[in-house]
């Protein structure tokens, strides 16, 4: 490979550094959503840091013994990145990276991927030990909502 | 001066030289080929259920991926295969399936089969990748203990456990002066125990795994890549002992990760052979220090690796100890969801005590082999992009500027009157789908 090819792609590489207009998507002003699990689940309010284990799938029972069920939205959904940052204070990438790390070395598992709000709420109210998070307007008396300390 | 000196008449000094150049081969082991007897059933399963289908039974996970590059470099010097022919080269291609299972909330099955080809180093061989039970005994609201038992991808840096994942990578090559592909078949997996805890805090969170295990060097490969030829005896695993510990502050803002290796392996005789090398015992012990922070569009992540070598009692080897040194630095931007960059510098050296290999040239030893001084260090620029084109198809490209020679597999190189040249460049292209 000659010199020419190298300089010609280090010059693309540095106008795509320089030129693109950063633009990630994150809604600022979302609709009032909330942390909600299946209604046999007992627990009131959890600290940032539990809530951060359960989504990050390192811990699988609730304290009365229940197995731990997690529904996420795909990683481009807005309520996802909301979710991420406020609940959990991370970023949607992090989540990804930590779950590949999980399912490509067999030591954990992913959650599972709704595609709808409507979705959300089913799964939720439908599978013991279930958790996610919904937007206020679609949750209806069939999911327990969870405070986060 | 390049060509390779192989005087039959003096197969000690051989063996010597070959020392000389272990560390660099010494996790090169070429492909364990265990053959994996699941992975037909496993690929029954998937075809007819996709993993987004919620109703498997028992938590039943499957997943897997598969990706081709292509490389094109410079001069005479191959990476994954004829790389630096004209059309550079397709060797390169990773497949990987796997399942998991928890059939009780403290109960995991996992497995994993991959099929990698990259040059003559991996043929695409179907491997059992890992496979292990997974046990947590105690499971609270802000620790974890518990024990795998089976065979586990072993704790090393930051990206070893998953290296052959694209999705998990930074790069096309992962910094190859850490996790040089030489010596990914001795490095990447191992057979026994670990046991492994978690506490979470408010200060942050602290994992950590411990192993007894026994390293994958059985067979003729094993032997080859230890002592680059076919000896009369028989190379063996012993007990060796792998370790972590990371520190994760803010849900991963924070990451700080200690690895501690030590891989045994010792050498019998064949009994009866006046040529073969007495018995004797290798240790190899590699020590990673690992950082990263991570906010929302970049992500700088550096890792620093030590590696101890040591033999002992192969006469006609002298016994002797020494160390390796790399480390890389590297940045990534994410201009937007689907758009990264990244930069990085990484720079191996065989000896530390030798970064630019004059002293190990000036030597017997290395005069021997007919390699020059640039082979024993390698420092390479790499600037690529990565795009999402969606959540499971992945483009990549990446430029490398490479000065040094030091971890390019021989077997992709080992035409000795075309010797791969000092400064090179390397190109390439990947894609890569994942479920």
């Amino acid at each position: 490979m000659t010199i020419k090819i190298k300089i010609r792609r280090l010059i693309l590489f540095v106008c795509l550094l320089f030129s693109m207009t950063p633009a990630i998507a994150i809604a600022g002003a979302t609709e009032p959503y909330e942390v909600i699990t299946h209604p046999g689940i007992n627990e009131k309010s959890l600290p940032r840091s539990t809530l951060r284990a359960i989504f990050g799938m390192r811990l699988h029972t609730w304290p009365d013994g229940t197995g731990i069920k997690v529904f996420v939205m795909p990683d481009e959904a807005p309520l996802h990145a909301v979710f991420s940052k406020e609940k959990l204070n991370v970023f949607p990438y992090q989540l990804r990276a930590a779950w590949d790390r999980l399912v490509f070395s067999g030591t954990g598992q992913a959650p599972e991927t709704v595609t709808s709000p409507e979705e959300m709420l089913a799964k939720v109210a439908g599978t013991p030990g279930a958790i996610g998070y919904l937007t206020k307007s679609r949750m209806d008396g069939r999911v327990n909502v969870l405070q986060i300390k | 001066m390049y060509s390779r000196s192989n005087n039959p008449a003096r197969p000690h000094v051989n063996w010597a030289i070959r020392l000389m150049v272990l560390p660099a081969l010494l996790l090169g082991a070429p492909a364990h080929a265990d053959k994996l007897p699941e992975l037909p059933k496993l690929s029954e399963i998937r075809l007819p259920k996709l993993p987004e289908m919620p109703k498997l039974p028992h938590n039943l996970q499957i997943h897997g991926f598969a990706s081709q590059g292509w490389l094109k470099s410079s001069d005479n010097n191959n990476v994954f295969g004829p790389s630096s022919s004209s059309s550079g080269s397709f060797d390169f291609r990773e497949i990987g399936l796997n399942a998991s299972m928890r059939p009780l909330t403290n109960l995991q099955f996992s497995v994993q089969g991959l099929s990698r080809t990259a040059g003559n180093g991996s043929p695409g061989n179907i491997r059992l990748d890992y496979g292990f039970i997974d046990y947590t005994f105690s499971n609270r609201e802000n620790s974890q203990l518990g024990i795998r038992l089976g065979r586990m991808k072993n704790p090393l840096g930051f990206y070893n456990d998953t290296r052959d994942v694209p999705f998990t990578r930074p790069s096309i090559l992962l910094p190859q002066s850490i996790y040089f592909d030489r010596t990914r078949k001795l490095a990447i997996a191992a057979d026994g125990v670990h046991l492994y805890g978690e506490y979470r805090s408010d200060y942050g969170d602290v994992s950590f795994q411990a192993g007894v295990v026994r390293p994958l060097v059985r067979g003729d490969e094993a032997e080859a890549a230890v002592f680059g030829v076919l000896l009369p005896g028989h190379l063996a695993p012993e007990i060796s002992y792998v370790s972590r510990v990371n520190y994760e502050l803010e849900g991963g803002r924070v990451r700080l990760g200690i690895s501690a290796t030590q891989l045994n392996m010792s050498y019998s005789p064949a009994p009866g052979v006046t040529q073969d090398l007495q018995a004797g015992s290798f240790h190899f012990v590699p020590l990673v220090f690992s950082a990263q922070y991570n906010a929302e569009r970049w992500s700088l992540t550096s890792e620093y690796a030590i590696r101890y070598l040591e033999n002992k009692n192969l006469a006609p080897i002298k016994d002797q100890s020494y160390a390796g040194e790399s480390y890389y630095f590297q940045g990534v931007y994410r201009f937007t969801p689907e758009w990264e960059g990244i930069v990085r510098y990484d720079a191996y050296f065989a000896d530390r005590d030798d970064h630019n290999g004059t002293i190990w040239a000036a030597t017997d030893a290395g005069r021997r082999t007919g390699r020059p001084a640039h082979s024993r260090f390698a420092k390479d620029i790499t600037v690529g992009l990565r795009w999402n084109i969606t959540s499971q198809f992945m483009l990549r490209a990446e430029y490398h500027h490479v000065n040094g020679t030091g971890w390019l597999s021989a077997l992709d190189n080992h035409d000795s009157s075309h010797p791969p040249a000092q400064h090179w460049d390397l190109f390439s292209i990947l894609g890569s789908y994942r479920f």
